[in-house]
Protein backbone atom coordinates (compact mmCIF):
# COMPACT_ATOMS: atom_id res chain seq x y z
CA UNK A 1 0.00 0.00 0.00
CA UNK A 2 0.80 3.95 -0.19
CA UNK A 3 2.91 3.55 2.85
CA UNK A 4 5.54 1.31 1.33
CA UNK A 5 8.65 2.07 -0.43
CA UNK A 6 7.18 1.47 -3.62
CA UNK A 7 3.72 0.38 -4.79
CA UNK A 8 4.58 0.43 -8.92
CA UNK A 9 5.10 -2.85 -10.83
CA UNK A 10 6.45 -3.03 -14.20
CA UNK A 11 6.26 -6.39 -16.07
CA UNK A 12 7.76 -4.90 -19.00
CA UNK A 13 10.75 -4.10 -17.59
CA UNK A 14 13.46 -7.72 -17.03
CA UNK A 15 13.55 -8.15 -13.09
CA UNK A 16 15.83 -10.08 -11.78
CA UNK A 17 13.27 -12.15 -9.27
CA UNK A 18 11.01 -12.91 -12.19
CA UNK A 19 14.58 -14.14 -13.87
CA UNK A 20 15.51 -15.98 -11.68
CA UNK A 21 11.73 -17.56 -10.97
CA UNK A 22 12.10 -18.57 -14.64
CA UNK A 23 15.31 -20.53 -14.29
CA UNK A 24 13.63 -22.52 -10.94
CA UNK A 25 10.82 -23.60 -13.37
CA UNK A 26 8.41 -20.77 -12.55
CA UNK A 27 5.69 -19.61 -14.03
CA UNK A 28 5.33 -16.07 -12.74
CA UNK A 29 8.10 -14.23 -15.29
CA UNK A 30 7.15 -12.35 -18.48
CA UNK A 31 8.43 -12.30 -21.74
CA UNK A 32 11.37 -9.52 -20.60
CA UNK A 33 12.68 -11.68 -18.18
CA UNK A 34 12.57 -14.50 -20.24
CA UNK A 35 14.09 -12.95 -23.27
CA UNK A 36 17.27 -11.68 -20.74
CA UNK A 37 17.10 -15.25 -19.04
CA UNK A 38 17.53 -17.10 -22.44
CA UNK A 39 20.09 -14.40 -23.76
CA UNK A 40 22.04 -15.16 -20.22
CA UNK A 41 22.14 -19.06 -21.00
CA UNK A 42 23.89 -18.36 -24.49
CA UNK A 43 26.54 -16.33 -22.16
CA UNK A 44 27.06 -18.61 -19.36
CA UNK A 45 25.02 -21.89 -20.46
CA UNK A 46 25.40 -23.43 -16.69
CA UNK A 47 23.46 -20.49 -15.00
CA UNK A 48 20.27 -22.62 -14.49
CA UNK A 49 22.40 -24.99 -12.54
CA UNK A 50 24.13 -22.43 -9.94
CA UNK A 51 20.65 -20.73 -9.84
CA UNK A 52 19.53 -24.37 -8.66
CA UNK A 53 22.56 -25.23 -6.86
CA UNK A 54 22.14 -21.43 -5.01
CA UNK A 55 18.50 -22.65 -4.05
CA UNK A 56 20.45 -26.18 -2.56
CA UNK A 57 23.40 -24.04 -0.39
CA UNK A 58 20.26 -21.98 0.62
CA UNK A 59 18.75 -25.21 2.32
CA UNK A 60 21.83 -26.65 3.48
CA UNK A 61 23.08 -23.46 5.46
CA UNK A 62 19.72 -22.85 7.03
CA UNK A 63 19.54 -26.59 8.03
CA UNK A 64 22.87 -25.99 9.57
CA UNK A 65 21.61 -23.00 11.09
CA UNK A 66 18.67 -24.25 12.22
CA UNK A 67 19.86 -27.86 13.63
CA UNK A 68 23.64 -27.16 14.81
CA UNK A 69 23.30 -23.41 15.29
CA UNK A 70 19.81 -23.94 16.81
CA UNK A 71 19.08 -20.21 15.17
CA UNK A 72 15.15 -19.55 15.20
CA UNK A 73 15.38 -16.11 14.21
CA UNK A 74 16.09 -15.35 10.18
CA UNK A 75 15.61 -12.36 8.09
CA UNK A 76 15.97 -13.15 4.41
CA UNK A 77 17.42 -9.75 2.62
CA UNK A 78 16.18 -10.27 -1.14
CA UNK A 79 13.82 -13.10 -0.33
CA UNK A 80 12.79 -12.94 -3.81
CA UNK A 81 9.33 -14.83 -5.02
CA UNK A 82 8.16 -17.79 -3.28
CA UNK A 83 9.20 -21.12 -4.28
CA UNK A 84 9.42 -24.52 -3.61
CA UNK A 85 11.78 -24.97 -0.33
CA UNK A 86 11.58 -21.72 1.24
CA UNK A 87 13.24 -20.51 4.11
CA UNK A 88 10.48 -20.71 7.09
CA UNK A 89 9.70 -24.35 5.44
CA UNK A 90 13.17 -25.58 5.82
CA UNK A 91 13.77 -23.63 9.25
CA UNK A 92 10.34 -24.98 10.25
CA UNK A 93 10.76 -29.20 9.04
CA UNK A 94 13.37 -28.56 11.67
CA UNK A 95 12.44 -26.41 14.63
CA UNK A 96 8.55 -25.64 14.01
CA UNK A 97 8.91 -22.47 16.43
CA UNK A 98 11.39 -20.76 13.91
CA UNK A 99 10.43 -17.22 12.74
CA UNK A 100 11.70 -15.53 9.30
CA UNK A 101 11.14 -12.21 8.15
CA UNK A 102 11.28 -11.92 4.75
CA UNK A 103 12.39 -8.51 2.55
CA UNK A 104 12.34 -7.47 -0.27
CA UNK A 105 12.38 -4.32 -1.99
CA UNK A 106 10.07 -5.30 -5.16
CA UNK A 107 6.20 -4.93 -4.98
CA UNK A 108 5.57 -7.69 -6.58
CA UNK A 109 7.43 -10.23 -4.41
CA UNK A 110 6.53 -8.84 -1.49
CA UNK A 111 2.70 -9.12 -2.64
CA UNK A 112 3.30 -12.59 -3.50
CA UNK A 113 5.12 -13.51 -0.11
CA UNK A 114 2.58 -11.84 1.59
CA UNK A 115 -0.35 -14.07 0.04
CA UNK A 116 1.78 -16.91 -0.42
CA UNK A 117 4.58 -17.11 2.86
CA UNK A 118 3.20 -14.99 6.03
CA UNK A 119 1.54 -17.04 8.52
CA UNK A 120 1.90 -17.24 12.22
CA UNK A 121 5.70 -16.98 12.56
CA UNK A 122 6.36 -15.28 9.18
CA UNK A 123 5.88 -11.79 8.05
CA UNK A 124 6.96 -10.26 4.63
CA UNK A 125 8.18 -6.42 4.45
CA UNK A 126 8.59 -3.97 1.38
CA UNK A 127 11.91 -2.17 2.08
CA UNK A 128 15.83 -1.82 0.79
CA UNK A 129 18.65 -3.55 1.96
CA UNK A 130 20.28 -0.36 1.23
CA UNK A 131 18.42 1.12 3.99
CA UNK A 132 19.69 -1.47 7.27
CA UNK A 133 18.12 1.14 9.83
CA UNK A 134 14.66 1.21 8.31
CA UNK A 135 14.64 -2.83 8.50
CA UNK A 136 16.28 -3.12 11.51
CA UNK A 137 13.68 -0.64 12.91
CA UNK A 138 10.60 -1.69 11.11
CA UNK A 139 7.50 -2.16 13.84
CA UNK A 140 6.40 -5.92 12.13
CA UNK A 141 10.94 -6.95 12.33
CA UNK A 142 10.64 -5.59 15.69
CA UNK A 143 7.26 -7.38 16.85
CA UNK A 144 8.60 -11.12 15.30
CA UNK A 145 12.52 -10.70 15.55
CA UNK A 146 14.10 -10.88 19.58
CA UNK A 147 17.28 -8.73 18.84
CA UNK A 148 18.46 -9.95 22.37
CA UNK A 149 18.67 -13.29 21.06
CA UNK A 150 21.16 -14.83 17.98
CA UNK A 151 19.24 -13.99 14.30
CA UNK A 152 20.72 -15.31 11.30
CA UNK A 153 20.71 -13.11 8.51
CA UNK A 154 20.85 -14.35 4.78
CA UNK A 155 21.97 -12.21 1.98
CA UNK A 156 21.42 -15.42 -0.93
CA UNK A 157 22.28 -13.60 -4.50
CA UNK A 158 21.63 -10.19 -3.43
CA UNK A 159 25.15 -8.07 -2.21
CA UNK A 160 26.36 -8.58 -6.26
CA UNK A 161 23.36 -6.22 -6.86
CA UNK A 162 24.95 -3.04 -4.76
CA UNK A 163 28.08 -1.99 -6.48
CA UNK A 164 30.71 -0.37 -4.74
CA UNK A 165 29.76 2.89 -4.64
CA UNK A 166 26.22 1.97 -2.55
CA UNK A 167 28.68 0.71 0.18
CA UNK A 168 27.37 -2.95 0.32
CA UNK A 169 30.61 -3.62 3.10
CA UNK A 170 29.16 -1.02 5.44
CA UNK A 171 25.55 -1.93 4.74
CA UNK A 172 26.84 -5.01 5.82
CA UNK A 173 28.41 -3.92 8.77
CA UNK A 174 25.72 -2.05 9.93
CA UNK A 175 23.28 -4.99 9.83
CA UNK A 176 26.32 -7.05 12.14
CA UNK A 177 26.25 -4.19 14.82
CA UNK A 178 22.66 -4.74 15.39
CA UNK A 179 23.12 -8.20 15.93
CA UNK A 180 24.08 -9.54 19.01
CA UNK A 181 26.65 -11.88 19.49
CA UNK A 182 26.81 -15.44 18.70
CA UNK A 183 24.24 -14.43 15.34
CA UNK A 184 24.86 -15.46 12.02
CA UNK A 185 25.85 -14.34 8.22
CA UNK A 186 25.10 -16.17 5.45
CA UNK A 187 26.07 -14.97 1.96
CA UNK A 188 26.44 -16.44 -1.35
CA UNK A 189 27.63 -14.08 -4.33
CA UNK A 190 28.22 -14.48 -8.24
CA UNK A 191 31.58 -14.34 -8.91
CA UNK A 192 33.45 -14.50 -11.97
CA UNK A 193 36.84 -16.23 -10.46
CA UNK A 194 37.65 -19.01 -12.67
CA UNK A 195 35.97 -22.65 -11.08
CA UNK A 196 38.23 -24.94 -9.81
CA UNK A 197 37.62 -27.43 -11.41
CA UNK A 198 37.23 -25.95 -15.25
CA UNK A 199 39.20 -25.98 -18.23
CA UNK A 200 38.45 -22.07 -18.86
CA UNK A 201 41.25 -19.24 -18.60
CA UNK A 202 40.76 -16.27 -16.56
CA UNK A 203 40.63 -14.29 -19.62
CA UNK A 204 37.81 -16.86 -20.96
CA UNK A 205 35.82 -16.21 -17.41
CA UNK A 206 36.19 -12.04 -17.01
CA UNK A 207 34.82 -12.08 -20.51
CA UNK A 208 31.82 -14.40 -19.45
CA UNK A 209 31.20 -12.20 -16.66
CA UNK A 210 31.33 -8.87 -17.60
CA UNK A 211 29.32 -10.61 -20.61
CA UNK A 212 26.42 -11.41 -18.13
CA UNK A 213 27.30 -7.93 -16.12
CA UNK A 214 26.41 -6.22 -18.92
CA UNK A 215 22.98 -7.67 -19.89
CA UNK A 216 21.98 -7.43 -16.34
CA UNK A 217 21.86 -3.35 -16.64
CA UNK A 218 19.11 -3.98 -19.09
CA UNK A 219 17.53 -5.13 -15.89
CA UNK A 220 15.90 -3.11 -12.56
CA UNK A 221 18.78 -4.17 -10.63
CA UNK A 222 22.76 -4.43 -11.97
CA UNK A 223 24.71 -7.03 -11.25
CA UNK A 224 28.88 -6.58 -9.70
CA UNK A 225 30.26 -10.07 -9.25
CA UNK A 226 33.22 -10.06 -6.65
CA UNK A 227 36.55 -12.19 -5.96
CA UNK A 228 36.65 -14.67 -3.40
CA UNK A 229 38.69 -12.01 -1.15
CA UNK A 230 35.88 -9.67 -1.57
CA UNK A 231 32.86 -12.00 -0.67
CA UNK A 232 35.10 -12.99 2.68
CA UNK A 233 35.35 -9.11 3.21
CA UNK A 234 31.77 -9.28 4.00
CA UNK A 235 32.23 -11.42 6.88
CA UNK A 236 34.56 -8.88 8.97
CA UNK A 237 34.07 -9.56 12.87
CA UNK A 238 32.43 -13.27 11.71
CA UNK A 239 34.04 -16.38 12.71
CA UNK A 240 33.39 -18.72 9.29
CA UNK A 241 32.09 -21.78 9.63
CA UNK A 242 34.09 -24.81 7.83
CA UNK A 243 35.36 -24.92 4.93
CA UNK A 244 35.03 -20.57 4.56
CA UNK A 245 34.14 -19.00 1.90
CA UNK A 246 34.01 -21.58 -0.73
CA UNK A 247 31.93 -22.33 -4.23
CA UNK A 248 28.35 -23.05 -3.12
CA UNK A 249 28.80 -26.38 -4.65
CA UNK A 250 31.64 -27.33 -2.27
CA UNK A 251 29.67 -25.94 0.87
CA UNK A 252 29.11 -29.09 3.00
CA UNK A 253 27.84 -30.48 -0.19
CA UNK A 254 25.19 -33.40 -0.08
CA UNK A 255 26.15 -35.05 -3.15
CA UNK A 256 29.64 -33.86 -5.52
CA UNK A 257 27.84 -34.02 -8.74
CA UNK A 258 27.65 -30.35 -9.27
CA UNK A 259 30.21 -28.51 -10.62
CA UNK A 260 31.60 -25.81 -9.22
CA UNK A 261 31.70 -22.01 -9.97
CA UNK A 262 29.58 -19.07 -10.48
CA UNK A 263 28.84 -18.27 -6.94
CA UNK A 264 30.57 -17.89 -3.37
CA UNK A 265 28.88 -18.99 -0.17
CA UNK A 266 30.06 -19.18 3.26
CA UNK A 267 28.16 -18.88 6.52
CA UNK A 268 29.97 -16.85 9.84
CA UNK A 269 29.15 -16.39 13.58
CA UNK A 270 29.50 -13.19 15.24
CA UNK A 271 32.34 -12.74 17.57
CA UNK A 272 31.53 -11.48 21.32
CA UNK A 273 32.31 -7.72 21.24
CA UNK A 274 35.82 -6.51 21.75
CA UNK A 275 37.59 -9.88 20.31
CA UNK A 276 40.24 -9.18 18.20
CA UNK A 277 39.55 -9.63 14.34
CA UNK A 278 40.97 -12.02 12.47
CA UNK B 1 5.40 -40.71 -16.78
CA UNK B 2 3.07 -41.38 -13.86
CA UNK B 3 5.18 -39.63 -11.63
CA UNK B 4 3.55 -36.14 -13.21
CA UNK B 5 -0.12 -37.24 -13.46
CA UNK B 6 -2.52 -34.94 -12.21
CA UNK B 7 -2.62 -36.33 -8.52
CA UNK B 8 -6.36 -35.05 -7.58
CA UNK B 9 -9.57 -35.79 -9.59
CA UNK B 10 -8.06 -33.99 -12.62
CA UNK B 11 -10.88 -34.94 -14.98
CA UNK B 12 -10.94 -35.60 -18.51
CA UNK B 13 -9.64 -31.57 -19.33
CA UNK B 14 -7.19 -31.16 -18.06
CA UNK B 15 -5.59 -35.18 -18.73
CA UNK B 16 -6.14 -34.46 -22.42
CA UNK B 17 -3.99 -31.27 -21.44
CA UNK B 18 -1.38 -32.88 -20.56
CA UNK B 19 -1.27 -35.84 -23.38
CA UNK B 20 -1.42 -32.85 -25.69
CA UNK B 21 1.47 -30.88 -24.43
CA UNK B 22 3.39 -34.19 -24.00
CA UNK B 23 3.01 -34.82 -27.79
CA UNK B 24 3.42 -31.15 -28.80
CA UNK B 25 6.68 -31.59 -26.48
CA UNK B 26 8.01 -35.17 -28.43
CA UNK B 27 7.32 -33.91 -31.88
CA UNK B 28 9.16 -30.38 -31.57
CA UNK B 29 11.69 -32.17 -30.14
CA UNK B 30 11.68 -33.70 -32.70
CA UNK B 31 11.91 -30.79 -34.95
CA UNK B 32 8.49 -32.37 -36.84
CA UNK B 33 6.10 -29.66 -37.97
CA UNK B 34 1.88 -30.64 -37.38
CA UNK B 35 1.26 -31.39 -41.08
CA UNK B 36 4.01 -33.85 -40.58
CA UNK B 37 2.48 -35.28 -37.70
CA UNK B 38 -1.06 -35.48 -39.16
CA UNK B 39 -0.26 -37.58 -42.38
CA UNK B 40 1.02 -39.99 -39.82
CA UNK B 41 -2.50 -40.42 -38.29
CA UNK B 42 -4.35 -39.67 -42.37
CA UNK B 43 -5.76 -35.90 -40.36
CA UNK B 44 -5.89 -32.20 -41.08
CA UNK B 45 -2.87 -29.91 -39.68
CA UNK B 46 -5.92 -28.33 -37.67
CA UNK B 47 -6.64 -31.72 -35.59
CA UNK B 48 -3.03 -31.97 -34.34
CA UNK B 49 -3.07 -28.35 -32.83
CA UNK B 50 -6.51 -29.40 -31.33
CA UNK B 51 -5.16 -32.52 -29.69
CA UNK B 52 -1.89 -30.61 -28.80
CA UNK B 53 -4.09 -27.93 -27.34
CA UNK B 54 -6.42 -30.74 -25.41
CA UNK B 55 -9.49 -29.73 -26.95
CA UNK B 56 -10.49 -33.02 -28.69
CA UNK B 57 -10.41 -36.73 -27.34
CA UNK B 58 -7.54 -39.28 -28.29
CA UNK B 59 -8.51 -42.69 -30.22
CA UNK B 60 -6.02 -45.73 -29.60
CA UNK B 61 -5.04 -45.95 -32.98
CA UNK B 62 -3.69 -42.12 -33.84
CA UNK B 63 -2.42 -42.56 -30.29
CA UNK B 64 -0.24 -44.99 -31.41
CA UNK B 65 0.78 -44.15 -34.61
CA UNK B 66 1.53 -40.79 -33.16
CA UNK B 67 3.96 -42.33 -30.48
CA UNK B 68 5.96 -44.81 -33.37
CA UNK B 69 6.23 -41.43 -35.17
CA UNK B 70 7.86 -39.65 -32.11
CA UNK B 71 10.16 -43.13 -31.85
CA UNK B 72 8.41 -43.44 -28.69
CA UNK B 73 9.23 -47.38 -28.62
CA UNK B 74 9.73 -48.40 -25.11
CA UNK B 75 6.36 -50.74 -24.45
CA UNK B 76 5.70 -49.85 -21.08
CA UNK B 77 6.04 -45.69 -21.60
CA UNK B 78 3.27 -46.27 -24.77
CA UNK B 79 1.13 -48.12 -22.27
CA UNK B 80 1.47 -45.31 -19.86
CA UNK B 81 0.08 -43.13 -22.63
CA UNK B 82 -1.96 -45.20 -23.65
CA UNK B 83 -3.38 -45.38 -19.99
CA UNK B 84 -3.52 -41.53 -19.56
CA UNK B 85 -5.13 -41.18 -23.36
CA UNK B 86 -8.24 -43.62 -21.99
CA UNK B 87 -8.53 -41.64 -18.82
CA UNK B 88 -8.78 -39.01 -20.51
CA UNK B 89 -12.06 -39.65 -22.38
CA UNK B 90 -13.79 -40.84 -19.06
CA UNK B 91 -16.00 -37.97 -17.21
CA UNK B 92 -15.51 -36.11 -14.07
CA UNK B 93 -17.07 -36.65 -11.09
CA UNK B 94 -19.68 -33.92 -12.05
CA UNK B 95 -21.62 -35.15 -14.71
CA UNK B 96 -24.50 -36.17 -11.78
CA UNK B 97 -25.04 -32.47 -12.58
CA UNK B 98 -25.42 -32.09 -15.81
CA UNK B 99 -28.83 -30.91 -16.25
CA UNK B 100 -27.82 -27.68 -13.93
CA UNK B 101 -24.33 -27.71 -15.62
CA UNK B 102 -24.17 -26.15 -18.77
CA UNK B 103 -20.97 -27.83 -20.69
CA UNK B 104 -18.70 -24.42 -21.20
CA UNK B 105 -19.16 -24.53 -16.90
CA UNK B 106 -18.01 -27.93 -16.93
CA UNK B 107 -14.92 -27.47 -18.49
CA UNK B 108 -14.36 -24.96 -15.50
CA UNK B 109 -15.49 -27.57 -12.82
CA UNK B 110 -12.62 -29.62 -13.85
CA UNK B 111 -9.96 -27.49 -14.30
CA UNK B 112 -10.39 -26.42 -11.14
CA UNK B 113 -10.27 -29.55 -9.63
CA UNK B 114 -7.35 -30.10 -11.00
CA UNK B 115 -5.51 -26.82 -10.58
CA UNK B 116 -3.10 -25.74 -7.66
CA UNK B 117 -3.25 -22.08 -7.34
CA UNK B 118 -6.36 -20.22 -8.03
CA UNK B 119 -6.25 -16.99 -8.62
CA UNK B 120 -9.44 -14.88 -9.02
CA UNK B 121 -10.77 -11.26 -8.79
CA UNK B 122 -14.08 -10.45 -8.57
CA UNK B 123 -15.68 -7.11 -8.47
CA UNK B 124 -19.71 -8.11 -8.01
CA UNK B 125 -19.46 -10.83 -5.61
CA UNK B 126 -18.45 -13.31 -2.98
CA UNK B 127 -16.51 -16.37 -5.40
CA UNK B 128 -18.39 -18.88 -5.60
CA UNK B 129 -15.97 -20.97 -3.77
CA UNK B 130 -16.65 -19.01 -0.78
CA UNK B 131 -20.63 -18.34 -1.25
CA UNK B 132 -22.59 -19.63 1.52
CA UNK B 133 -26.01 -21.48 0.98
CA UNK B 134 -28.17 -18.58 1.53
CA UNK B 135 -25.83 -16.16 -0.64
CA UNK B 136 -25.87 -18.70 -3.05
CA UNK B 137 -29.26 -19.04 -3.53
CA UNK B 138 -29.81 -15.17 -3.51
CA UNK B 139 -27.67 -14.74 -6.26
CA UNK B 140 -29.45 -17.37 -8.24
CA UNK B 141 -32.86 -15.70 -7.40
CA UNK B 142 -31.47 -12.26 -8.35
CA UNK B 143 -30.60 -13.69 -12.01
CA UNK B 144 -34.22 -14.96 -12.23
CA UNK B 145 -33.19 -18.10 -13.91
CA UNK B 146 -36.92 -18.91 -13.72
CA UNK B 147 -35.69 -22.25 -12.15
CA UNK B 148 -37.94 -24.56 -10.36
CA UNK B 149 -36.76 -24.76 -6.45
CA UNK B 150 -35.24 -28.41 -7.26
CA UNK B 151 -32.98 -27.21 -9.99
CA UNK B 152 -31.77 -24.60 -7.56
CA UNK B 153 -31.03 -27.32 -4.97
CA UNK B 154 -29.13 -28.95 -7.01
CA UNK B 155 -27.24 -26.13 -8.73
CA UNK B 156 -26.86 -25.00 -4.72
CA UNK B 157 -25.48 -28.95 -4.33
CA UNK B 158 -22.90 -28.54 -7.19
CA UNK B 159 -21.37 -25.41 -5.72
CA UNK B 160 -21.19 -27.42 -2.30
CA UNK B 161 -19.62 -30.13 -4.02
CA UNK B 162 -17.06 -27.37 -5.50
CA UNK B 163 -16.41 -26.01 -1.99
CA UNK B 164 -15.07 -29.34 -0.67
CA UNK B 165 -11.70 -29.11 -2.82
CA UNK B 166 -10.54 -26.16 -0.26
CA UNK B 167 -10.43 -28.73 2.36
CA UNK B 168 -9.51 -31.90 0.82
CA UNK B 169 -6.11 -33.58 1.32
CA UNK B 170 -3.61 -31.36 -0.76
CA UNK B 171 -5.79 -28.65 -1.65
CA UNK B 172 -5.53 -25.78 -3.74
CA UNK B 173 -4.63 -22.69 -2.54
CA UNK B 174 -6.80 -19.97 -3.46
CA UNK B 175 -5.81 -16.58 -3.73
CA UNK B 176 -8.57 -13.80 -4.23
CA UNK B 177 -9.11 -10.33 -4.53
CA UNK B 178 -12.34 -8.98 -3.67
CA UNK B 179 -13.55 -5.79 -4.82
CA UNK B 180 -15.41 -3.47 -1.84
CA UNK B 181 -18.64 -3.35 -3.92
CA UNK B 182 -19.00 -6.92 -3.80
CA UNK B 183 -18.56 -6.91 0.08
CA UNK B 184 -21.07 -3.75 0.95
CA UNK B 185 -23.84 -4.83 -1.70
CA UNK B 186 -26.70 -7.16 0.76
CA UNK B 187 -27.14 -9.72 -1.23
CA UNK B 188 -30.08 -11.43 0.40
CA UNK B 189 -30.48 -8.86 2.61
CA UNK B 190 -28.63 -8.03 5.88
CA UNK B 191 -28.67 -11.30 7.12
CA UNK B 192 -27.74 -13.53 4.15
CA UNK B 193 -24.94 -10.92 4.01
CA UNK B 194 -23.71 -11.13 7.62
CA UNK B 195 -24.09 -14.94 7.40
CA UNK B 196 -21.33 -14.74 4.46
CA UNK B 197 -19.01 -11.91 5.60
CA UNK B 198 -18.62 -14.26 8.80
CA UNK B 199 -17.60 -17.39 6.66
CA UNK B 200 -15.03 -15.25 5.09
CA UNK B 201 -13.89 -14.39 8.19
CA UNK B 202 -13.68 -18.11 9.25
CA UNK B 203 -11.99 -18.87 5.14
CA UNK B 204 -9.13 -16.44 5.81
CA UNK B 205 -7.96 -18.79 8.97
CA UNK B 206 -7.73 -21.70 6.44
CA UNK B 207 -4.20 -21.59 5.59
CA UNK B 208 -4.46 -22.33 2.10
CA UNK B 209 -6.96 -19.21 1.47
CA UNK B 210 -5.48 -16.02 0.90
CA UNK B 211 -7.67 -13.06 0.83
CA UNK B 212 -7.51 -9.34 -0.20
CA UNK B 213 -9.83 -6.33 -0.22
CA UNK B 214 -9.28 -4.18 -3.27
CA UNK B 215 -10.64 -0.93 -1.67
CA UNK B 216 -13.16 1.96 -3.16
CA UNK B 217 -10.10 4.54 -2.34
CA UNK B 218 -8.02 2.60 -5.37
CA UNK B 219 -10.37 4.23 -7.53
CA UNK B 220 -9.77 3.76 -11.25
CA UNK B 221 -7.90 0.02 -11.62
CA UNK B 222 -6.57 -2.54 -14.10
CA UNK B 223 -9.52 -4.89 -13.95
CA UNK B 224 -12.70 -2.41 -14.53
CA UNK B 225 -13.61 -4.86 -17.69
CA UNK B 226 -14.73 -7.14 -15.16
CA UNK B 227 -14.45 -10.56 -13.06
CA UNK B 228 -11.75 -13.02 -13.96
CA UNK B 229 -9.59 -15.95 -12.69
CA UNK B 230 -6.17 -17.47 -13.22
CA UNK B 231 -5.99 -21.30 -12.99
CA UNK B 232 -2.20 -22.73 -12.73
CA UNK B 233 -1.40 -26.46 -12.43
CA UNK B 234 1.44 -28.32 -10.77
CA UNK B 235 2.63 -29.52 -13.72
CA UNK B 236 5.16 -27.49 -15.30
CA UNK B 237 4.20 -28.24 -18.85
CA UNK B 238 0.61 -27.08 -18.38
CA UNK B 239 0.25 -23.28 -19.15
CA UNK B 240 -2.00 -21.13 -16.73
CA UNK B 241 -5.67 -20.97 -18.01
CA UNK B 242 -7.46 -17.45 -17.87
CA UNK B 243 -11.14 -18.24 -17.26
CA UNK B 244 -13.90 -15.52 -18.28
CA UNK B 245 -17.41 -15.71 -17.64
CA UNK B 246 -20.29 -14.71 -19.23
CA UNK B 247 -24.18 -14.56 -19.16
CA UNK B 248 -24.23 -17.51 -21.74
CA UNK B 249 -20.61 -18.76 -21.67
CA UNK B 250 -17.05 -18.68 -20.86
CA UNK B 251 -13.86 -17.99 -22.42
CA UNK B 252 -10.58 -19.85 -21.35
CA UNK B 253 -7.29 -18.35 -22.82
CA UNK B 254 -4.54 -20.82 -22.32
CA UNK B 255 -2.23 -18.72 -24.81
CA UNK B 256 1.02 -17.75 -23.15
CA UNK B 257 0.66 -14.22 -24.63
CA UNK B 258 -3.23 -13.83 -23.45
CA UNK B 259 -2.74 -15.47 -20.40
CA UNK B 260 0.07 -12.89 -19.35
CA UNK B 261 -2.09 -10.33 -20.21
CA UNK B 262 -4.22 -11.30 -17.13
CA UNK B 263 -1.54 -12.10 -14.91
CA UNK B 264 -0.53 -8.59 -15.21
CA UNK B 265 -3.32 -7.13 -14.27
CA UNK B 266 -3.69 -9.83 -11.38
CA UNK B 267 -0.46 -8.72 -10.07
CA UNK B 268 -1.26 -4.93 -10.41
CA UNK B 269 -4.98 -5.23 -8.40
CA UNK B 270 -2.90 -7.41 -5.63
CA UNK B 271 -0.49 -4.71 -5.21
CA UNK B 272 -3.43 -2.13 -5.11
CA UNK B 273 -5.42 -4.17 -2.58
CA UNK B 274 -5.03 -3.69 0.89
CA UNK B 275 -2.51 -6.38 2.21
CA UNK B 276 -4.05 -9.99 3.32
CA UNK B 277 -3.02 -9.28 7.00
CA UNK B 278 -5.82 -6.25 7.18
CA UNK B 279 -8.98 -8.68 5.66
CA UNK B 280 -10.16 -9.44 9.00
CA UNK B 281 -10.31 -5.75 10.29
CA UNK B 282 -11.84 -4.56 7.01
CA UNK B 283 -14.55 -7.49 6.75
CA UNK B 284 -15.31 -6.81 10.61
CA UNK B 285 -15.76 -3.48 9.84
CA UNK B 286 -18.65 -4.16 6.94
CA UNK B 287 -20.20 -6.45 9.72
CA UNK B 288 -20.39 -3.72 11.96
CA UNK B 289 -21.54 -1.34 9.41
CA UNK B 290 -24.91 -3.82 8.52
CA UNK B 291 -25.93 -3.32 12.42
CA UNK B 292 -27.49 -0.15 11.19
CA UNK B 293 -29.93 -1.95 8.57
Amino acid sequence: MADDWTTSINTSVPNPARIYDYFLGGKDNFPADRDVAEQLLAIAPVAREVVEDNRAFLRRAVRVLTREAEIRQFIDLGSGLPTQGNVHEIAQAVAPDARVVYVDNDAMVVTHSRALLAGDNTVAIQADLREPDVILGHPEVRELIDFDQPVALLCMAILHFIPDDQNPFAIVARFRDALRAGSYLAISHGTRDVPVRSDMSEAEMAEMGARVERLYQLTTASLVTRTRAQVERFFDGFELLDPGVVEIQRWRPEDWSSMPGGFYGGVGRKRPAGSLRA
Amino acid sequence: MTESRVQTGGGPTVQRMLVGARLRRLRTELGLSREEAAQAIRASEWKIHRLENGQVGFKERDMVDLLALYQVRDPSEVADFLTLAREANTPGWWQHYGDVLPQWFRTYVDLESAAALIRTYEGQFVPGLLQTDDYMRAVVHGAHLDQTAEEVGRRVRLRMARQTLLTREQPPRLWAVIDEAALRRPVGGPEVMRGQLERLIEATKLPNITLQILPFTTGAHPAMFGSFSVLRFADQQLPDVVYLEHLTSALYLARRDEVERYLDVMELLCVDSEPPARTVELLTGFLNELEHW
